[in-house]
């Protein structure tokens, strides 16, 4: 018996969240910014079963979030993000909640009940606040255009077709198989009806995605924000894949431009954000000011970075890697991302990365904020290289720095060598 | 020849809709608890919705609520003929201990009651644990014993669906397929549930038991008697300790 029944869970994945996602599609048109406007009004709450349902689902599972000990333990970002949703929505912030949660991976997502996820991933890899409100506007952009609920619709419908075509063929195979013919051509047709039901499906789904970048980029511009900051992230981005696809000696291929994508092509998005930027900016009231909010985004994030960058480098993804440290060292080298940057040539370990995380260990240490583990792996290099003295004060520093450390049995061990 | 296969398709398909399959397992040495006991009933975690015409499950608040309210109602009425007493709670914060260690211990609860779902009833048997029923939450659930006073906490999860017109419509010209030798029938509602009962003195998930049916309807007070009694109706004692064992259960 073929069971066609789809679990809770996916029915929370698929119909509950809109995922920011960097994957993506087809040549179709650019949406206007200008085209976009609330689907929902102000203060909305669901009145129809389906939705209903959904939402009751959400809560259920905002619950478990809300207490998850998955949560980025600093109340004053996740206060920060909720402030930069707010300054985007405007008169409906009271509807939207963020949580920012520990996940590596460059990703948001919003749920028709106005709570929104946001990935540390996300957060390591922003430049500016207005980089960051691009995103989260891309996220409000599927809330107020109320996209989870119109994609479960769409689904249901087209699959209640899907099990009509499935159904139909089976009598027809049937039919045929039982005077002489070969009822296996039933069975073809219906795969090809059923396929191009489920391309629909996914189409649907990257027009949704065209929305809200759209949505996001008058957001962001209405804040004041610079527009261009949304085609800025897609930029980064595929210069980041395109480093990570070197870094593995890959050619880069963009994982979205597929008909079976949920997302369009990185690069078709860049392509319409990058315009929709330039338009907005164009049409808008002359001497209008756009701040991109750089020095309240290094402040708010400061406090995070060394996890950030520690969350980014465990991944074992160097090309990515380095991109990121080089990235965010154009506004200055500092201890943390000198000794982050020895940590990706350690781990990767090819010829000749043990002397080039020795380097980046021992300039990391000349920087006043040089993190306690810098005088550890920089103590650790020197005594591979033989040079024991310095070595063992280095170790010695490192304890100094941090006399309970997990490994401080170690390092004496090491020091009294 | 074909009409065998009707035969047996047909009556595969109403056997499913009519039976209603439980399952118990329990820890060695278990006796079900009776005289004074306390339990605690955590808040059941309740999903109840239709099957739409492409099988998928959309939940209905209105079914969900209904269907809480009933399975609650059925467990005070049941657990009050056996003499402990008991406490179901409807939020983390009437649990007894601090709300977010509470929903740590659910989700610990859930992660073990997944494990034993898997290894014990569907997949691959643990070598270890292939011929004894040997699950813990480990000190969370001793901690929450202590702080809370209750002497066992029990948990109850169930989902109920129902075929919406356009899934019945699909199972009918399915059924005609059926008719004529190429029988592919979609799934149509179902329940699926489990309960476990945790002794907070070791630990120790003492007592499993699922629930899959065709049939019944906990939307209705009836059906969620009918849900309860066959869940948590017969409690078996596991089998009995071996002499000279340490016991673990100390009571």
């Amino acid at each position: 018996m073929a069971r066609q029944q789809w679990s809770r869970r996916a029915v929370l994945g698929g119909a509950c969240a809109c995922a920011f996602h960097a994957r993506a599609g087809a040549a179709d048109a650019r949406i206007h910014p200008a085209a976009m406007t609330a689907l929902a009004p102000v203060g909305f709450r669901p009145t129809e079963r389906d939705e209903r349902g959904m939402w009751q689902s959400c809560e259920r599972l905002e619950e478990e979030i809300a207490g998850s000990n998955l949560l980025l333990p600093s109340p004053a970002f996740q206060r920060y993000a909720k402030q930069v949703v707010d300054r985007l929505v405007g008169d409906r912030a009271g509807e939207t909640r963020v949580y920012v949660v520990h996940d590596p991976d460059f990703n948001a997502s919003m749920f028709p009940t106005g709570m929104m996820l946001v990935n540390t991933g996300l957060l390591a890899r922003m430049r500016d606040e207005a980089q960051f409100a691009s995103i989260l506007g891309h996220e409000c952009g599927h809330y107020l255009r109320r996209h989870s609920l119109s994609r479960w619709r769409d689904t249901k419908a087209k699959t209640g077709v899907m099990a009509f075509v499935q159904a139909g063929a089976s009598v027809g195979a049937g039919i045929t198989a039982g005077a002489g013919g070969a009822g296996a051509n039933w069975m073809d047709l219906a795969n090809a009806i059923n396929a191009s039901l489920v391309l629909s499906i996914l189409s649907y789904s990257r027009e949704h995605e065209r929305e809200a970048d759209a949505y996001g980029v008058k957001l962001i511009e209405e804040a004041g924000y610079p527009p261009e900051a949304a085609a800025m992230v897609w930029e980064q981005l595929i210069a980041e894949r395109k480093a990570s696809a070197a870094g593995r000696r890959k050619k880069y291929r963009d994982r979205s431009l597929s008909a079976l994508s949920t997302h369009p092509a990185s690069a078709l998005r860049l392509a319409d954000l990058s315009v929709s930027g330039r338009e907005l900016r164009d049409i808008v009231v002359t001497g209008r000011r756009y701040d991109a909010q750089k020095a309240r985004w290094d402040a708010a994030v400061a406090p995070l970075r060394a996890d950030l960058l520690a969350e980014q480098v465990r991944l074992n993804d160097p090309g990515a890697s380095l991109y990121l440290v080089h990235a965010m060292a154009a506004d200055g080298w500092t201890g943390l991302l000198r000794y982050n940057e020895g940590e990706v040539y350690r781990l990767r370990d090819e010829a000749g990365d043990a002397q080039r995380a020795a380097t980046s260990y021992a300039a990391a240490i000349g920087h006043a904020d040089a993190p306690a583990e810098a005088w550890r792996a920089h103590g650790y290099a020197l005594l591979k290289q033989g040079r024991g003295e310095e070595g063992k004060a280095a170790l010695g520093r490192y304890l100094a720095e941090r006399p309970g450390a997990n490994d401080a049995g170690m390092i004496r061990f090491s020091i009294n060598q | 020849m074909m009409g065998r296969t009707i035969a047996l398709a047909a009556g595969a398909a109403f056997a499913l809709a009519a039976c209603t399959h439980t399952k118990q397992m329990a820890d060695t040495g278990f006796v079900p608890p009776e005289g004074s006991y306390r339990l605690v009933v955590m808040r059941p975690d309740v999903a109840v919705g239709s099957i739409t015409t492409g099988g998928g499950f959309e939940q209905r608040e209105d079914w969900t609520n209904a269907a809480r309210a009933n399975l609650v109602r059925a467990i005070e009425a049941q657990q009050q003929g056996r003499g402990g007493s008991v406490r179901i709670v409807s939020t983390r914060a009437e649990a007894g201990m601090d709300p977010v260690r509470v929903a740590e211990l659910e989700r610990l609860h859930a992660a073990v009651g997944q494990s034993i779902a898997l290894h014990k009833y569907a997949g691959p048997k643990l070598p270890t644990k292939k011929d004894r029923f040997d699950w813990t939450l480990g000190e969370e659930a001793i901690a929450y014993g202590q702080a809370s006073g209750y002497d066992y906490a029990l948990f109850v999860r169930a989902q109920d669906s129902f075929s919406s017109t356009g899934r019945v419509a699909v199972q009918a010209v399915a059924f005609l397929g059926c008719m004529v030798g190429v029988c592919m029938m979609p799934g149509g509602g179902r329940q699926e549930a489990f309960a476990s009962l945790v002794d907070l003195k070791t630990g120790r998930v003492v007592w499993f038991n699922t629930l899959a049916s065709g049939s019944g309807d906990i939307r209705e007070q009836d059906g969620a008697d009918k849900m309860v009694a066959n869940l948590l109706g017969k409690m078996k004692p596991g089998a009995s300790r071996p002499k000279g064992t340490i016991k673990t259960a100390a009571r």
